[in-house]
């Protein structure tokens, strides 16, 4: 009678047992090769600096004391938050009309748009890169469209600042924002906006009242992504920044792989991060506000 | 007085001819209900209505006004979904007051307007709900609520009882029709239940693939449906094969059949030796046991039902707590559907003899 | 804005809608678009006007030696990525989906974690890691480590929502007509996932292949990935030689999502 009773438990236990060895090479590999290397930026960002190793016996705050003593490393750090935000605002403004445009399509073209949608997140970000630095160079496709219709006759700067970084950021991170836009847009009923109209609301109306609103949360995700996404890039402010336009990753990267100088690099990472963290949680509670009616 | 005129409307996507030459005119206060099966054209009807959909031709009055190219929230319309459709970020009463806003009424009137609906759908006191923190039932109520508060001079419903289980469908059924009448307000029902139509409209407009194949009162469509399709559709109903033999008057005739020679109600004109269908309706039939001897008494009171008499064996039973369903297999092979009252005293098995009037009879062209 | 779909006329403020998302999608395209027009054209410069079409940077391309090294290193640590990704992945993926209880959003987060933070930063992590624990950056275990690392929540996350949108019933159904747990995973659950391990694959395979910071702080010596042999490239040159490697990565990944398209539709993906 206890045997009976007992074999189910019996089975249900070794049926977890042996189902937990499923988990355990990810596991390893993201607590051995992720978390844990985790730690040691901020292990490291305390070493103390060495000229003849990668870092001396003991450990210290210097390195985050110089960095936020040095007004240089301030004005990088502002551009690259103003470089972020530029670039959020815009793909915002650029995203929600394609996103709300491919989730009302119903045409056989919309798998086709799709893919325009997709693919430039899909290839890759050097060469994506690359492709603006022929539109933006002084000799480039934008400078000689601008020469050729009599606008200009000198080539505008359009590279190596600020500017050509947005402009590009813009195209690389836009697909982030259609997506989660796109499936929250889908997630709406198209029954409201009907009701809406039913009631007497203009499409205008209906559209800041119902749709919108509804929206919000595709909205928070999409832009948080973008703003995480265009501050910690590297690639693209490194090949179109030049000076005027080098952002706290590329300064970071100089300091590890040209300077050699791990701990302060470390420093300027965690400062960076924190910076990252501390703009998003505040964006969080701001944006909170305009969700908390949402279900 | 015609409230709403729909005249002629077509309406196609690619080549699949959508609606045919839908033409319905409705009267002041009137509830019509649009029956079919999904897919026979009533939803896009509504959306026509709405102004969703624009028909490809013919046109749509409200009153004298044409609206066929009216924008939606130009129409003075009130709508009811299936989804409900209430705005999940608003409150009960936030819904209520949107197409107020829309229509600039001041916020006193606004008030004491969205009080009195909330009171005529009995949700006083919920005004400051999110539609999530209600049940089905309550958010069906808001959402009735929501399209009368504006006054509109038509109510359009899309199966607005379709999420509904069972016993608050019913309750929902008598409410509606209850509130439309008070109110007087000009309705149009979408609904694919027969029975939800039956019991809450004044006219049923019976459509499938894309026409119309009644129109009328639930009463001519029960009793005089104008072919099988339309029979089959609203309740249950037999029918038997025959021919015209003679014409008694203007409304009935005799109809020859495998059976024998059955006398019956039907449309004027039709000629002798036309091919027929006798519809009965399984209510109107009275069974009685083939070899019990019946009395005169019985048969004085059965005088009603005597005109026509066929036999046959019953070959099913099933119980149905208040009825019994008996299914009956007569000498020709036909299978006709009877309810039997009361305890049923009757075996598979069994030779019982139908007996039906001829009045209760009606022959659907074949 | 829009009701595109309906069947109501279409008013000045649609087409006006209209032209402006149609702007949108040729800021998206034309870039890409432009690459490979010029990789195609004659002319010594990377402008217009085109000159006339021509292979020669194609052929340029496939007679330089470093090229061709950086897309085989390139090829090979993607496909390893997407062979241990698609195991462990899927792996971990049906643990997390059919036997995780109490940990389950926690193991869901961590699995996930590599998608959340910058991409910059994991590099950074894993070059002083490797440093610490002595592996360094003198053999490929680092830079295949880290794409691994990058890439696994791709293959997770596309076979999670494969096993999300899968019918249980069906594995019940085919254990009450007998059938054991491994023929069951094999027959009725393995099949029914496919797709999804195929996408996550696909997509770990065109992320390894364009992953660019994990490269570039973990790669030893001498051994460059592709794009870091693009990149390279760029500093000191600037003609069509490089538009045509672009395009040939563009070539890749329009194939691969063709793919996807073919067999699952883009619509199943998840990142």
């Amino acid at each position: 009678m206890s045997a009976v009773e007992a074999a189910p438990r019996v089975e249900g236990r070794s049926n977890r047992g042996t189902a937990t060895w499923m988990v355990v090479p990810a596991l390893v590999l993201l607590i051995g090769f992720f978390a844990l290397p985790y730690l040691t930026i901020i292990t490291m960002s305390l070493r103390e600096a060495s000229t003849r190793a990668v870092y001396g016996e003991g450990f210290t705050l210097a390195h985050y004391t110089t960095a936020l003593g040095d007004f240089y490393i301030w004005g990088i750090l502002g551009r690259t938050l103003l470089i972020g935000a530029t670039v959020t605002v815009i793909s915002l403004l650029l995203g929600y009309p394609v996103a709300y445009h491919l989730a009302k399509s119903r045409s056989r073209w919309t798998s086709l748009l799709y893919i325009f949608v997709l693919s430039p997140l899909l290839v890759g970000l050097v060469v994506r890169t690359f492709a603006w630095m022929i539109i933006l160079s002084n000799n480039g496709v934008a400078n000689q469209a601008l020469k050729a219709t009599g606008l200009i006759d000198f080539p505008l700067q359009l590279m190596n600042n600020s500017l050509g970084v947005t402009i590009a950021l813009t195209h690389v991170f836009l697909p982030f924002i259609i997506l989660p836009l796109l499936g929250n847009l889908q997630a709406i009923s198209p029954d409201l906006a009907m009701a809406s109209r039913s009631l007497g609301a203009s499409r205008m109306r209906t559209f800041w009242k119902v749709t919108l609103p509804l929206s919000m949360p595709g909205i928070q995700a999409g832009t948080i992504l973008v703003f995480v996404l265009s501050i910690s890039a590297y690639v693209t402010p490194a090949m179109l920044g030049g000076t005027g336009g080098r952002t706290m990753s590329v300064l970071v990267v100089q300091y590890l792989v040209d300077n050699f100088r791990w701990p302060a690099g470390a420093a300027l990472a965690i400062i960076m991060a924190a910076v990252a963290v501390i703009f998003v949680g505040l964006y969080l509670r701001l944006t909170a506000r305009a969700m908390r009616r949402l279900p | 007085m015609t409230a709403l005129t729909i005249d002629r409307i077509n309406k196609r996507y690619g080549n699949l001819h959508i609606l045919k030459d839908i033409s319905i005119p409705i009267a002041q206060g009137e509830f019509v209900s649009l029956l079919g099966p999904s897919g026979c054209g009533k939803t896009t009807t509504l959306r026509c209505i709405a102004g969703f959909e624009r028909p490809d031709s013919g046109r749509i009055l409200f009153g004298v006004r044409d609206v066929t190219h009216a924008l939606p929230e130009q129409r003075d319309i009130g709508m009811v979904f299936q989804s409900y459709a209430l705005f999940p970020h608003m409150t009960v009463a936030e819904n209520l007051s949107f197409g107020l806003e829309v229509r600039k009424v001041s916020v006193a009137d606004r008030q004491r307007r969205i009080a009195e609906v909330l009171a005529m759908v009995r949700l006083e006191g919920y005004d400051k709900r999110y539609p999530r923190e209600l049940s089905g039932g309550q958010q069906q109520r808001v959402a009735l609520a929501r399209a009368l508060v504006i006054e509109p001079s038509v109510l359009l419903l899309d199966e607005p009882l379709a999420n509904l289980d069972a016993t608050l469908r019913d309750e929902m059924r008598f409410f509606i029709r209850d509130l439309q009448q008070r109110v007087g307000i000009t309705s149009i029902y979408v609904t694919h239940d027969q029975a939800e139509a039956m019991v809450m409209s004044d006219k049923i407009v019976v459509m499938s693939a894309g026409t119309i194949s009644q129109f009328g009162s639930p009463r001519e469509i029960y009793e005089r449906p104008v072919s099988q399709s339309v029979a089959g559709f609203i309740g249950r109903s037999n029918t038997i094969s025959g021919k015209i033999a003679e014409a008694l008057g203007q409304d009935s005739y005799k109809v020859e059949t495998p059976c024998g020679s059955i006398g019956t109600t039907g449309p004027a004109g039709l000629a002798k030796g036309a091919e027929v269908k006798i519809m009965i309706r399984p209510e109107n039939i009275r069974t009685l046991r083939h070899d019990a001897g019946i009395s005169r008494q019985q048969r004085a009171g059965e005088a009603g039902h005597g005109d026509n008499a066929l036999t046959g064996a019953v070959v099913n039973s099933i119980y149905q707590g208040s009825a019994n369903q008996l299914a009956v297999k007569l000498g020709s092979g036909d299978r006709i559907v009877v309810d039997v009252g009361g305890r049923n005293p009757l075996d598979v098995g069994e030779q019982v003899t139908l007996r039906f009037a001829a009045r209760d009879t009606w022959l659907l062209a074949s | 804005m829009t009701g595109s779909s309906s069947g109501v006329e279409k008013t000045i403020w649609d087409h006006l809608f209209t032209a402006l998302v149609a702007a949108i999608y040729i800021f998206l395209m034309f870039p890409i678009v432009l690459v490979v027009l010029l990789s195609f054209n004659s002319g010594e410069f990377l402008a217009f006007p085109l000159e006339g079409f021509s292979l020669r940077w194609f052929e340029a391309l496939f007679s330089n030696k470093r090229f061709l090294d950086a897309t085989l290193y390139s090829i090979q640590i993607a496909a390893t990525s997407t062979i241990v990704n698609g195991v462990i992945g899927t792996l971990a993926a049906i643990y997390v989906a059919r036997h995780a209880t109490v940990f389950r959003d926690y193991i869901r987060l961590v699995m996930t974690a590599p998608l959340l933070v910058p991409e910059i930063l994991t590099a950074i992590a894993l070059l002083f890691y490797f440093y610490e624990i002595r592996i360094g950056t003198d053999y490929s275990i680092g830079i295949q480590i880290g794409h691994i690392v990058v890439t696994f929540p791709y293959v997770f996350l596309n076979v999670s929502s494969a096993l999300f949108n899968f019918d249980r019933s069906q594995e019940e159904a085919a254990r009450s007509l007998g059938a054991g747990g491994w023929m069951t995973f094999r027959r009725v659950t393995l099949p029914a996932i496919k797709p999804g391990i195929i996408t996550g694959c696909l997509f770990a395979f065109v992320i390894s292949f364009d992953i660019f910071n994990i490269s570039l702080l973990l790669k030893s010596i001498g051994k460059n990935t592709l794009p870091l042999e693009l990149f390279d490239y760029l500093r000191f040159n600037f003609d069509p030689t490089a538009a045509a490697i672009a395009s040939l990565s563009i070539f890749m990944t329009f194939a691969a999502i063709l793919i996807i398209d073919r067999t699952v539709g883009l619509r199943s993906l998840r990142f």
